[in-house]
């Protein structure tokens, strides 16, 4: 696989919404480069005939549960974790500019 | 009293020795003279845990039947959830999180009267060989402070090791609870993918996570398994096991059984630890144990494939951490993105960025094929390679880790760390059941451990191996210099 460059790993910082300083792309950079080529190991198997592993166990399919209604978790308690809510809303930042 | 199997702790209490709230004042004496040394417990649950005890004795007194671990004292890693308290994950970002309710292994040990003593440390979202990545605090390695006591779940290991308490839980997801035991010289189980419930366990990779407890002694191990191996409907992962009697089993024999030994893992592997190793293969020989030599090839791609899944899962699982529902909001964003953006840079430490971004790489659109789906197509191969081999032995023998306990901060890179974990990950990506059982202790006196593994849900054969081995080892129980 070709390296991992740095507007890859800019890329990669804005797919999953972490911001990174200037200063930790290159050793960021470095790392997801060696451990990259490390994983390239696995090229050298032949996997042609193989299907991929979609759960560990054999014989084990979609768990579903009776559609019943059960207890469910009391909107304060859920509430009291978010960091900002009210009238029993979590609160964000507004989405949709103001019109003036 | 600390000296005692968690059996004989809660055997001691149901018989009159002991009252609840007398062994938690010892434990709870224990941890505040020897725990600013070690830093294995993030938080203890001092009055919820008195109340507990004392509740316990007056149910006692008023002659009600007792829980299979009745004032048995136990810690669990601060990633699983007790009701009403934090589960931090050592992660900045969960510092002032509440868990809203109890994971069942909570539920499922407080049912047997078990008492939560509180959170031990671990590597930030459990991700780490050493705990040097928890937001919070650096653990020391009970038996040598200059070392780490292993990772993930070194506060576990640690606290088990130092007899803070006789059981801890910790989670493994690609070692985590197999490589601490062996660094401080305790038992560690890694179960049966599915055998333990995993709702209330907070999330890292989903197709490898398993809960599992540390112990001193075997046949704690087997009390604990039987009361956390049930089947769970709010887990869709979770098994039916036709048997969980860990407990009356474990003592059958094992005379007649094969162990396989996949000879050509050990050629990288220090003399000191190799020699300990085949002296641990003697000892099952002499209990009437054979043993042979099996071939697993694929093992040695075990970390690349790992290194692609957990870190694709881990990317996955750690996007719901968003600032928004619950967790740290950065106070810097104005902006919806900018939630996001900060909460994350903030909240997250170095080492589950680098894996976030690892994981969003190997699955985003163009390389999702090459190396997401081809590290599946490998890990079928190996899953199939182990179900060949268990058809010539009943279990496998191989090391736990390349070295012992090695000293905080000698591991400056990050794939050298990941690299460590390379006798420990084929059990998670197999799903077999894997225990590190302590074996002795090298030259500096640092614990050395041998690694057994089953096949799928022969969990309590594992546990009879686990038995035998520590009745035949049979050594004195010897505490860490720091901690008797």
């Amino acid at each position: 696989m070709p390296p991992l460059q740095r507007e890859d790993l800019v890329t990669l910082t804005h797919l999953s919404r972490i911001q990174c300083q200037e200063e930790e792309i290159p050793p960021l950079l470095q790392d997801l480069q060696s451990i990259l080529q490390y994983v390239d190991l696995l090229q050298e198997v032949d996997t042609s005939h193989v299907e991929p592993c979609n759960h560990v166990l054999a014989n084990v399919f979609n768990a579903q549960r009776e559609d019943t209604v059960g207890p469910c978790l009391a909107r304060e308690s859920l509430l009291s974790n978010a960091p900002d809510h009210t009238e029993g809303m979590i609160k964000v930042p507004p989405i949709l500019k103001s019109t003036p | 009293m600390h000296t005692l199997s968690a059996s004989e702790l809660s055997h001691k209490f149901k018989t009159g020795h002991y009252t609840a709230q007398e062994i938690v004042q010892h434990f709870l004496s224990r941890i505040e003279k020897l725990d600013p040394h070690i830093g294995a417990f993030l938080e203890v649950y001092h009055s919820r845990v008195l109340q507990q005890a004392q509740a316990l004795d007056e149910k006692k007194k008023r002659g009600e039947p007792l829980g299979k671990l009745a004032a048995i004292p136990i810690a669990l890693k601060d990633n699983i959830h007790v009701k009403g308290e934090r589960t931090t994950c050592a992660s900045t970002f969960l510092r002032d999180y509440t868990a809203p309710f109890s994971a069942t292994v909570t539920d499922l040990l407080e049912k047997e009267d078990a008492l939560i003593l509180g959170k031990t440390n671990l590597d930030e979202f459990a991700m780490g060989s050493s705990v040097e990545h928890s937001a919070f605090q650096q653990t020391f390695n009970p038996w040598n402070p200059q070392c780490t006591p292993g990772g993930s779940s070194g506060g576990s290991a640690a606290a088990v090791a130092a007899r803070l308490c006789p059981i801890a839980l910790g989670s493994d997801t690609g070692g985590s609870i197999r490589q601490p035991a062996s660094f401080c010289g305790t038992l560690g189980f890694k179960p049966t993918y599915g055998r333990v419930s995993r709702f209330g366990l907070v999330a890292f990779a989903s197709s490898l996570d398993q809960i599992g407890p540390f112990t001193n002694y075997p046949e704690d191990l087997s009390l604990c398994m039987e009361v956390l191996s049930q089947y769970c409907e709010k887990d869709s992962t979770s098994v039916k096991a036709e048997h969980n009697d860990f407990s009356s089993t474990h003592a059958n024999s094992i005379k007649g059984k094969t162990l396989g030994v996949p000879y050509h893992l050990l050629k990288e592997l220090p003399v000191e630890l190799q020699e300990n190793f085949k002296a641990s293969l003697q000892k099952f020989e002499e209990i009437g144990v054979s043993i042979q030599e099996i071939q697993c090839p694929t093992l040695r791609y075990a970390v690349a494939i790992y290194y692609i899944l957990a870190t694709a899962e881990a990317s996955t699982n750690l996007a719901r951490f968003d600032g928004i529902r619950y967790g740290t909001r950065s106070e810097k964003a104005h902006t919806l993105e900018q939630v996001y953006d900060y909460s994350k840079e903030e909240g997250f430490g170095k080492e589950v960025k680098r894996r976030i971004l690892l994981g969003t790489y190997v699955l985003s659109s163009g390389y999702q094929e090459a190396y997401y789906k081809k590290a599946q197509k490998v890990r079928a191969l190996m899953i199939e390679e182990f179900r060949t081999q268990f058809q010539h032995c009943d279990a496998i023998a191989m090391p736990v880790t390349p070295s012992t306990a090695f000293e905080l901060g000698s591991v400056k890179d990050g794939l050298e760390m990941y690299l460590a974990d390379t006798y420990t990950i084929p059990a998670n990506l197999a799903g077999l059941p894997a225990i590190s059982l302590p074996s002795g202790f090298d030259k500096e006196g640092k614990p050395l451990a041998i690694q057994l593994l089953g096949p799928q849900m022969h969990d309590q054969e594992v546990c009879q191996f686990a038995y035998h081995f520590c009745k035949k080892t049979n050594e004195p129980q010897i505490l860490p210099q720091l901690c008797t």
